[in-house]
Order: structure tokens, then sequence, then C-alpha cells
């Protein structure tokens, strides 16, 4: 084992005892159950990102398709805009739309050549006003019992948006480890031209695997809209950065190959339990997303240190 | 021994149709002749060589076995079938596989996974993995070449060898295509590899010829009389002969790869004799780096050395750490007696030293800059007045470089990508030399890819600018180029100089004492 | 040194590939093609909108824009791309309207600066660490608007007297908004230096071939650090420009920018690939950008489809654009 993987696992057992050491408010029964349930949605819209990192691709457009998705899930159950009450179909149409956006992203790359980041940029930029469309100046508050009770209710002393994101993220490793799709993301990030000279056609696996981390944002979409109790175009607002910040300290290197579905909820732990630590020993709660600026600067070099070579070209 | 050049079968005993057969195939680059009209015949259970110097065509006809290049005439039969083969899968298809030199195996998958890759049969149904299924087909693959490689193993905790045992693996899974047996194409193979590792992959060679064809192919001649049933050599894109390796000789089989002919025109000699001053103009001493140890040179103004050695001795990177753009761990270069520091690229160029790369295209030149800016992209104060650039101080020098080197282009202002490769190439060199403060140039295999016309063109250029006092560092496109150009030879052998050959007019060494050295 | 070489010619062809075939050359007209088409279309759909008082607003609309897309243009064209110019132009229009009481006419060039410093020190950190550029200024983003957000207290921060920057408010020769006018000096300025320094050969060769610029002894990484630097000033002098027109700064002014400024730098037909483009064409892209948005109500689309021709724009103008010989394998 190397410490690429040990590393992520220890820096989040040291930050937590630190903090629990500092902070009496942070060792709480109380807090622990905040972090898990803010790490929820976090973990799902990681879980999704994680394939496409591991194909050395990059993925910015889950803001936009979680707002996409926030919105049509709360148009479709019981709300306050119109009379539908589609319960746990909405859901499903919800992660739909999500796969469907992904699946743009994951063409526009494979048939147009365009860079992931490009064409992800763009799709995020539609989803958001697509989003903006549905919204349509009116926010529809949800009044769906099934999907509010998601954030409210607790089993175990978690919330059930905590179990949703642990039953996604052993979806996704289970992918990750038996599935050809799995799989070939996986090996795509550490060689995509062998790939292509041992005879595998690498792009339906591509479009498929953009489609998959879209279902995830979707996913994640309906779980915000469950928190927030409405639908909201910015329900997104951040997760993509945050969610690129916990699968690169996780682990996951943005030139493909390594890291997995595993690594990146430590990540996600890890930038959850950071961003509240801080918070809890009095930092601005405005610089949660400086701070994940450092750690992902900090860790993309970190990674990169060990393969560095003169005359490299880095765009 | 018995050498057949060219000869037609006289046998009335019906010979078993080959396994492979190449007739006249043609491939054309650019302004070169990569294949013209190359025969090949491959027999059923036997292992054979194809030797050549570089650039002879050896991996075209290769790549073009196996798919990855189309010929543009020729014919390629399979068991007496006339095929087209337009992708590796085809090729797979029709019982061709190929090893390739840089290794083509997924290095963050399971050794099982890389073997099955692309025909997973029942290893994955439904797009599920089942990797008991896929352990056992991978063992049995290993199974067969008696290797005892973990089939689980990530590829990338792998030894060299124990990769190479995987390819070879992953490349009978073939069997599973087609009904007959395979042609296994096994390129550079040895390179590599210690002694010990590669007298495992000879027994491994010998016993795939229990029921398949072997294509082989090594630098190393001597490997290629032991493990081979018979040789084909290839020279300037055609097979020139065919060796039977019994009782055979590397000396032989390398002057056929040679030739006779050809290379007189590298023999004129340089202009003037080189000024040997009591100091050298570069001198290097005990540099190490990455791939290289303990390395000594000196050149002399006006003097052409030529560094030779097999792929992998590391002399591109002695090339390239001395223009600044390899780090070293070890030793000191000097100039005209001074210590260089030569932490980048920059310095070196200012400390007039010039490199002209090995691939033109993505590194020598920037296809869609005009000739003017490719000519002037390093000396910018030959362009330049103050600050500043000055069009009409550009113009006239560009100008008079493109009369003077004969740059053939429509004008200054052209994209250099539309140019031809030897006119390119004159354009790189000429950047060093607009400066008018070149002292030593690093020519990395300089006239690969151009035809003869601009090669000697190149040699003419050269020979000029060493009677002008500038030294050169020569790393040939092949053995006669460093002979007939260079006044002396550095033979480096696995990281290291394992020899120094004066190399002067009328006393030039043969290949083959070269040859010695190298492996 | 004179070299004495005299080498006769040899009977190479001279030419092997013909020129630019027409995509190429219809893709090298296309912002000028889309400009005019655009306010031939408007001005069918509202007569009204080639008068002076429309034009003038969408002009002072526009300067912004051009601005942040001229000086990450620098950037693109290197090769990399900055996705910090928003949210740095942001941070900036809260550093003016904190520092403006206190420095006065001194506060527009200390904010200038100190953009272009910042944009700097993203450059350095892409070159040094070498690390993407796209996630070095992708964490700028988010550590620009978390510094935004802690000074400003996450709150608008207004300009009581704005005395020392009203002059971009201005109009030369009573028509053109002075803020235009500065953004064609800044246009004009970034492409007459390129122009008649070695900077074009330098940032054109880094773009196109990296590797090739750093073996003919090309200042690379320098180059990269200043594209980045004055892509910072930019959007600081974006900043100045917003502050005047709104009278206040806010950690989210310029948030919205992002999107048009890449829209305008890729619309123009500079390469995401690198090499191939320059200032002008994202002078015309943002233009072509202003258009789009102001024309979306006049022609009766709902403004929320702005974001979704954002989106479509990027994606088609990439793919046009592209330089695909150079990449293989595209992630």
């Amino acid at each position: 084992m190397s410490w690429r993987d040990a590393g992520p696992p220890a820096a989040l057992v040291v930050i937590f005892v630190v903090f629990a050491a500092l902070s009496s408010q942070f060792r709480s029964i109380d807090n622990v159950q905040n972090i898990m349930d803010a790490a929820a949605v976090l973990a799902v819209v990681t879980c999704g990102i994680t394939f496409v990192l591991m194909m050395g691709s990059i993925d910015l457009s889950a803001a936009g398709v979680m707002g996409a998705s926030a919105l049509t899930v709360s148009l479709l159950v019981a709300n306050n805009r119109n009379d539908n009450d589609l319960g746990i179909l909405a859901i499903g149409v919800a992660v739909l739309v999500g796969a469907g956006f992904g699946c743009v992203s994951g063409l526009a790359l494979v048939f147009l050549k365009v860079p992931s980041f490009m064409a992800t940029l763009g799709v995020s930029a539609v989803g958001l006003g697509v989003a903006t469309l549905m919204f349509a100046g009116v926010q529809p508050n949800i009044s769906d019992a099934m999907l509010k009770s998601w954030a409210i209710e607790r089993f175990l002393g978690f919330s059930h948006l905590t179990w949703i994101a642990a039953a996604c993220l052993v979806v996704g490793w289970l992918i990750q480890r038996y599935t050809r799709l799995g799989r070939y993301a996986f090996a795509i990030g550490g060689a995509e031209e062998v790939l292509t000279l041992s005879g595998v056609r690498v792009q339906p696996y591509k479009i498929a695997v953009f489609t998959l981390a879209g279902a995830f944002y979707g996913l994640g979409g309906v779980m915000v809209t469950s928190q927030l109790g409405a639908g909201l175009v910015q329900a997104g607002d951040g997760y993509d950065f945050s969610a690129i910040t916990a699968a690169v300290v996780g682990g996951t290197l943005l030139t493909g190959g390594r890291g997995g579905v595993l690594h990146s909820a430590v990540g996600v732990l890890l930038v959850v339990v950071l961003t509240n630590g801080l918070v809890q020993v009095g930092v601005s709660p405005y610089w949660q997303g400086g701070v994940q600026g450092l750690i992902v600067v900090a860790a993309v070099a970190a990674a990169v240190i060990p393969q560095r070579r003169r005359n490299q070209v880095v765009k | 021994m018995s050498v057949h050049v060219d000869q037609e079968p006289t046998t009335s005993v019906p010979v078993p149709v080959p396994a492979l057969e190449v007739r006249g195939l043609v491939k054309h680059y650019p302004g070169v002749k990569a294949l013209d009209g190359v025969d090949l015949v491959v027999r059923q259970h036997e292992v054979l060589g194809l030797a050549g110097e570089n650039g002879a065509g050896k991996s075209t006809l290769l790549k073009a076995l196996v798919g990855l290049v189309r010929p543009d005439a020729g014919e390629i039969y399979v068991r007496g079938e006339p095929v087209k083969l337009r992708s590796v899968v085809e090729a797979a298809n029709h019982g061709i596989g190929m090893v390739f030199q840089e290794q083509s195996l997924v290095p963050n998958l399971t050794a099982a996974e890389n073997i099955v890759l692309g025909s997973e049969g029942i290893a994955v149904r439904r797009g599920l993995y089942r990797w008991n299924a896929m352990r056992r087909l991978a063992q049995e693959q290993l199974d067969k070449i008696g290797s005892s490689i973990d089939p689980l193993a990530r590829t990338d905790t792998l030894s060299f060898a124990d990769r190479q045992m995987v390819e070879i693996a992953k490349v009978l899974r073939i069997e599973e295509r087609s009904q007959h047996p395979p042609v296994i194409i096994l390129d550079e193979p040895t390179s590599v590899l210690e002694s010990k590792e590669i007298e495992t992959l000879f027994e491994q060679i010998r016993r795939l010829r229990e029921f398949a064809s072997v294509v082989f192919v090594s630098h190393r001649l001597d490997e290629v009389l032991d493990v081979c049933d018979r040789v084909t050599v290839l020279r300037g894109g055609q097979s020139v002969g065919e060796v039977a390796t019994a009782g055979a000789v590397p000396g032989e089989l390398h002057r056929m790869m040679i030739g006779s002919s050809g290379s007189d025109d590298h023999y004129h000699g340089n202009a003037a004799a080189p000024v040997l001053a009591e100091q050298p103009r570069l001198s290097v001493r005990g540099l190490s780096g990455k791939s290289f140890r303990d390395v000594d040179l000196d050149v002399a103004a006006g003097e052409i050395v030529a560094i030779v050695g097999v792929h992998g001795s590391g002399r591109e990177d002695v090339c390239r750490a001395l223009f600044g753009a390899e780090p070293t761990t070890a030793g000191e270069i000097l100039m005209d007696g001074k210590k260089l520091e030569l932490p980048g690229t920059r310095a070196a160029c200012a400390a007039g030293i010039g490199y002209v790369p090995a691939e033109r295209k993505t590194e020598g030149m920037v296809g869609p800059m005009s000739v003017a800016e490719n000519m002037t992209l390093t000396k910018q104060k030959a362009r330049c007045s103050g600050p500043l650039v000055a069009p009409k101080k550009q113009a006239t020098l560009v100008d008079s470089w493109i009369s003077r080197l004969s740059i053939r282009t429509p004008g200054r202002d052209t994209a250099i990508q539309r140019l031809s490769g030897g006119n390119q190439q004159k354009v790189v060199l000429a950047r060093w030399l607009v400066g008018g403060d070149i002292k030593l140039l690093l020519l990395d295999h300089p006239t690969r890819g151009l035809d003869i016309g601009a090669r000697s063109e190149v040699y003419r250029l050269m020979r000029e600018l060493a009677g002008s006092g500038v030294a050169t560092v020569l790393l040939a496109d092949s053995l006669e180029e460093a002979i007939g150009m260079a006044d002396r030879i550095l033979v480096m052998n696995d990281g290291r100089v394992a020899a120094e050959v004066a190399c002067p007019n009328g006393g030039k060494p043969s290949p083959l004492d070269l040859v010695k050295e190298m492996v | 040194m004179s070299t004495p070489v005299t080498t006769k010619p040899a009977a190479a062809p001279a030419t092997v590939k013909g020129g630019p075939g027409p995509a190429q050359r219809l893709t090298s007209y296309m912002p000028l093609i889309a400009l005019a088409v655009l306010l031939a279309a408007l001005t069918i759909a509202d007569p009204e909108f080639l008068t002076q008082r429309s034009l003038t607003a969408a002009s002072r609309t526009a300067a912004p824009l051009i601005v942040l897309a001229a000086g990450a243009t620098l950037v693109v064209l290197c090769g990399g791309i900055d996705l910090s110019i928003a949210a740095l132009a942001s941070v900036s229009t809260v550093f003016l309207a904190l520092w403006l009481p206190e420095l006065g006419a001194l506060a527009t060039p200390a904010v200038i600066l100190v953009a272009a410093a910042i944009g700097a020190l993203q450059g350095v950190a892409h070159v040094l660490l070498r690390i993407p550029s796209f996630i070095v200024t992708l964490g700028g983003m988010s550590i620009f608007s978390a510094v935004a957000l802690v000074v400003s207290d996450a709150g608008t921060v207004r300009v009581v007297d704005d005395s020392t920057i009203a002059w971009l408010d201005l109009y030369v020769g009573g028509y053109v908004p002075m803020s235009l006018t500065v953004a064609v000096i800044v246009v004009v300025l970034i492409s007459v230096v390129l122009k008649v320094t070695p900077l074009h050969s330098w940032i054109s060769a880094t773009g196109y071939s990296e590797s090739a610029a750093r073996l003919a002894g090309t200042p690379v990484d320098l180059v990269k650090i200043g594209a980045f630097c004055v892509s910072g000033a930019c959007a600081g002098l974006a900043a100045v420009m917003l502050v005047s027109r709104q009278f206040s700064g806010s950690p989210t002014m310029a948030d919205n920018l992002l999107l048009p400024a890449v829209a305008a730098i890729v619309v123009g037909g500079t390469a995401i690939t690198g090499g191939h483009g320059s200032v002008w064409r994202s002078l015309a892209g943002a233009l072509v950008v202003t258009l789009l948005r102001v024309g979306l109500p006049i022609v009766g689309v709902p403004s929320a489809y702005e974001q979704i021709l954002y989106g479509a724009i990027i994606v088609a103008a990439v793919a046009l654009t592209l330089d695909r010989s150079k990449v293989l394998i595209i992630k």
C-alpha cells in the first residue's frame, strides 16, 4: 500500500483528532451527525465525478445538472406550482434528466472532440438555463411527504439522505469493481491507446461514464431539493468544485487511472470534516470555498511532484 | 552457411502453403518511400528473423501486418488467401498478433484483464465481470507459456520480463479467434531485458514454434541468429535477401543490411581537418543522469563527433542533457574551458549551443508558424532593433538564409509545415545559424525521414559548418552515416561510453567494429 | 562569425500541402459574419435597435466583457485557460469600493496592480508546480470568491464618492462611452505590443507546440506567467468599469461574466488548443455575445435562454476551431 493510498485516511484521522481536541462542540454526537448529513449530497456527486476523473477527463457540469434535476423533481412531486404528484417516479425522471445531460457531455467529447472541461462547462450553462426556464420566477415548494422525510427522518441516528449516499457509494464501488464499464473507465485513464490497440472501442464507454456521472448528479439535485424543501436553480452551486476537491484529495489523479469510489468517500469526509471543523473553531464560513481551493491545488501539486520531468508539457 | 539472394524457388516438392506471405508491399509517406515493394514469407512453424537498419522499413512492415498501416500497393496472403487488414482486430481475426516494442499493456489493470482485453469471452457476461472465470482464462494462457505469474497481480507491479510474458499470453488469445496456428510478431522484445530474461524469452519462442509461426525483430544480430530458423534482410524498404541461420555469422547479415553501395556519398571526408587546439570547445566530464552514467566527451572546434548505440543506450538523453533539456545528477560541462550551468534550454542557447531534435514535426518546428518566425525563434536579437521587431531587418536576414541554404519555399511567410521535410530541416538548422554565435551543434537524427537528395544537402551543410569552426555532436540515423560524417565516434552501451573509435579520412572503421561494442 | 554556406539546390519538391481549406477560411471570418448577421437580424426585428441610444447602452455592457476576454485570450493563446477571471474581477470590485475612500484616484491603479499580481501568482503556481491551468484557476476562482465574501462580509459595498472613477462614465465625442474606448485601447495596446515585439512569436510557439518552443530556447515559463499576469490586470480593469457603472462593489458582481467571456474567446475563433487566434477576434466575439444578450429580449426570447445559448455556443465554437491534428486523445 503506497503513501498515496494510506495518506488520505491518515490525514482524515489526524484532522478529526485535532479538531476534536480543539473544540468540544466538534466532538459532540450532534455534530458528527451533522457532518455525515452534510457529506451525503457531496458523496453522491463525488461518486459520479470519480468515474469521469478516473478516465482522465474532467466534469464541471455538476452545478448545472443538479439545478435542472432539482427543478424537475420539485415540479413533478406534489408542489405548490402544479397538480403533479408522481412521487418516486418523479425522482426517477430527475435522475434520468441528469443522465441525459451527462450523455450530452459525453457525446460532445466523443463526436465533436471538444475537450471535456469545455464540453461540461457548456453543458453546465445549458443545465442552469433549463433550470431557470422551469423555475419561471416562482419557487416551487415541495409538499411530497416522502421526499421531505429524506432530510428529516433518521435511521440509526443518521438521516435517510446519509443512508442513500452510503448506498450510492456501494453501488459505485460495485460498478467500479464488477462491471466492464467501471474497469474500462479505469483502463481508459491508464492507457487509452492500448485499449484501442486491443480492439476495444472506447467511445461508447466514455459516453456511458459521463451518463452515469450525470445520473449521480441528478440524484444529488433531488437530495438537495429534499434538504431545501424547494427546487432552486442554485441547488448545485459549488458542488462541482467541492466534488473535484474531494476526489482529488481522496487520491484520484486528474490524469486518470488511479483512485476510485472508496478513495473519494474518504476525500468527501476530509473536505466536510475540514470545513465543519474550521467553522467550529471560529473561522468564518465564508472561507469554506477558499480552503477547498487551496487544498485542491496543494493535492494536485503533491500528486504531480513524483512524476515531474523537464520539458513536460502542462496545459 | 547458405545465402540466397532473390532466388527463385527451384524445388518441385510441394511446399506447404506459407502461414503468411507479403508480395510487393509499398507505402509512401510525404517525402519518403517507407516500403518499396517488400516481399516476405513466413512458413508454418518457423521462427523468422527480420533484420535491417533504422529506416529500412521494418516497423512500417510490421504495422502493415497488424492493420495499423494501410499499404499503398501490394498484397498480404494468410495461408494463401489474400486479405485486407484494416485494424488490429481484423489482423487478430486472421490469426496475426504482435507484441509491441513499447509494451501495450494497461498498467493499472490486472494481468488477467490485460490478457483477455478486447476478447473477454466468458469472463464478462452482460457487462458484468466474473473474476473467477477471468482468472481461469488468464491462467490457461499463462500455462501455455509456462509462466507462473499471479493473474490477479496489477500489471505495473510486475517486472519487465513478466510483463513481456503477459504480452505474449495476451497475443496468444488470438488462437480463440482463428482456427489456424497463429502468427506472432515480436518487435524488439529483448531491448530492455537482462540476459537471463532473454534466455527465458528464447525458450518461450522455441516453445511457440510448436503451435505457431513467429516473426522476431531485433537489433542484436547474434540473438536473431540464435533464435531464428531463417532471416529476411530489409534495406531501403525492400527485401534484399534471405539467410538460413544455421552456421551464419553476424558479419554476413550486417553486410546485407548495409549493402555495398550507397555509402560512397558519405565518405567524402570533411573539408578541413578539425582545429585541434589545446583546449576542446566542449568538454564533458563524468556526466550522469537518469539513463546514462559517467560520460566523458570532448569535441574540438570544427570536429564532428558521432555517438552511436542501440535503442536504450542513453545517447539521446546525453544529447538532451547537453542542451539543458534533461536533468543531470553529476558531472560537469565545460565550454571553451568555462564551466556551464544548464538549468534549462535558455541557458544553453545563450551559451551558443544549438539542438536539432529527432522529432522534427513535434519538437523541431512550430508547424503553423512561418518560415521567418521559425528561423528567428531563438535568436530574436537578429531580427530586432532594441526590443522591437524590425520587419526589414528580419526580411533581409531570413531571405539571405533562404538563399544561402537553398531553402525551397514560396516565401518567408509561408507556414513551415507546407515545406518538404528536407527544407523544414534546413529552416530548423538555420535557426541556430542566424545569430552568428553558434559554437556547438547537437544533431539528433538530423536526416530522419528525409529522402536521399535532402540527406546529402544536410550532410554538405554539416561539413560546411564544421569547416567554419562549429563543433558538432551527431546522433546518426545509421552506422554508415556516423562513419561517413564523423571525425571520431563514441560508442555508448547501456548508459556508458563503451569505446571511442577514431574515424579519420582514409582510416574509417567498418560498421562491424562498432557493432561489436554496441551489443 | 561568417558561415560560408553554399549548398547546391536539390530536386526536392518545394511544397507539399495546399493552403487553408474553405472550412478553415469560413471559421476565420466566423466572428465578423456572425456580427453582421446579428446586427441585421436585430435591426429587422426592431428598427429602433440601430439608434444611438440602444447602441450606446449595448456598448457600455460590452466594455468589461471585452477587457476580460482580451486578457484571458492571451492565456488561451498559450494553450491554457483562465477560469478565475470573473471571480478575480468580483473580488477586485470589492477592493476598489473599499479602497476608494482612502486612496482616491490611486485606488484604480492599485486594484489593477493587485489583480495583475494575483494573476501572475496563478501563473507561477501553474508553471512551477506543473498543475494544469484549469485546476489552478478553478482553485483560484473559489479562493477569490472566499476572499471577496470575507472582505465584504458577504454584502454590497457602496461607493459614496465615485468622482475618481466617474470619468469612465463619460462619453467620447458625446456618443462613444469612455469605457468602450478604454476597452478598445486595451485591445489595440495588447495587439500592437504583441506585433512589434518577439512576444507574438513566443506566445504562438508556446501555444502551438510547447515542446518545440522550449527546445528553441523560448522563455515558455515567463511567457505563460506574463499571460496570466495580463489576464489578471484585465480582470482588475474590468472591475473598475463595473464599479463605475454600479456605484458599488460586490463579491459576486462579475461572476456571471465567466461564461460570456469564455464564449467570446471561442466564438472569436481563438482555438482552445492554443496558438491560433488574437485579441481582435475576442473583441469581435465579445460584441457577438453582447448583441445576443441584448438582442434576445428584442426578438422576444426569455432571458433564461441566455445561459443555454452560452453553453451551446461554447461547445459549438470550440468544436469548430479546435486544432484536431494536435491532440490525438482528447480527454
